[in-house]
């Protein structure tokens, strides 16, 4: 295999690691988010 | 604010990948596989970066007892985790088309794939104990001890033992044998990659937060 295409292989490995994390910790975080929200309404509507 | 130095940030490592592909020239005897120093290595001083921050965590928690110190710490260590399985794959890729297979038991892989099993050991550990303040004392102290073993694996090994590895950054000579162009990159990219990894780990924190939170309120 062409050297410059290793390369940009192991490049986009890195990549897709970093920004797969990185968008699974936002979706987390946003449904995280939501859920607490509808918590602290809930709360709010109790009391 | 938060949009524009994200902006920034992402400039900044097109930035350096334009840099790594068009500017610094190429290494003697690397040839077009010197690019993969902009990448590979930042990644694996990130690894070091996130277990150090782990085992301060860690010590913080052993010293305030407080839970949320200990669950910034797991982030640490789960994003340690990650660097170091970009860092063995992407070595293992390069690897084959130099040495010729993906796996060659050399110094530098073998002291990576010990430092992987010693962190997939503290997850192993802390998914066993169900108590949570001893599951975090147990922890906290296997971090600090594992964090110990990071410097002899990443930076003393490699350099005691003959590798087929190119030359660490700063070789046994304690010299950086370095382009300008090359250096001026790499720094760049080492920053770049640097500032990714404080990014990642404040939404980890934010995300710890959150989760105890919501256990706050379910309780």
């Amino acid at each position: 295999m062409e050297p410059i295409y290793v390369v940009l292989i192991i490049i986009l490995i890195i990549w897709c690691g970093i920004f797969g994390y990185m968008l699974y910790i936002d979706k987390e975080v946003k449904n995280l988010t939501k859920k607490l929200k509808k918590l602290e309404k809930t709360e709010i509507n109790e009391a | 604010m938060n949009k524009i130095w994200q902006f920034g940030l992402f400039v900044w490592l097109f930035l350096v990948s334009l840099a790594a592909f068009m500017w610094a020239p190429l290494a003697e005897g690397l040839g077009e596989y010197t690019r993969i120093l902009y990448f590979h290595v930042p990644v694996a001083w990130v690894t070091v970066l996130a277990f150090l921050i782990g085992a301060v965590f860690s010590i913080v928690y052993l010293k305030t007892r407080k839970i949320i110190y200990d669950q910034f710490a797991e982030a640490a260590g789960q994003l340690g985790i990650l660097y170091c399985i970009l860092a063995t794959v992407t070595g293992s890729v390069w690897a084959k088309v130099s040495w010729g297979s993906f796996w060659n038991w050399d110094p530098r892989e073998t002291s990576i794939f010990i430092l992987l099993l010693i962190y997939a050991a503290y997850f192993a550990l802390r998914s066993a104990i169900e108590q949570e303040d001893r599951k975090a004392a147990l922890s906290a102290v296997y971090s600090i001890l594992a964090f110990i073993t990071v410097p002899f694996f990443i930076f003393i090994v490699p350099r005691v033992y003959s590798t087929l590895h190119p030359d660490p950054l700063i070789n046994t000579r304690a010299k950086i044998d370095m382009d300008g162009k090359m250096l001026t990159t790499f720094l760049s990219s080492l920053f770049g990659f640097t500032v990714l990894f404080f990014w990642i780990f404040k939404r980890k924190i934010d995300l710890v937060k959150i989760k105890l939170a919501l256990r706050k309120m379910e309780n």
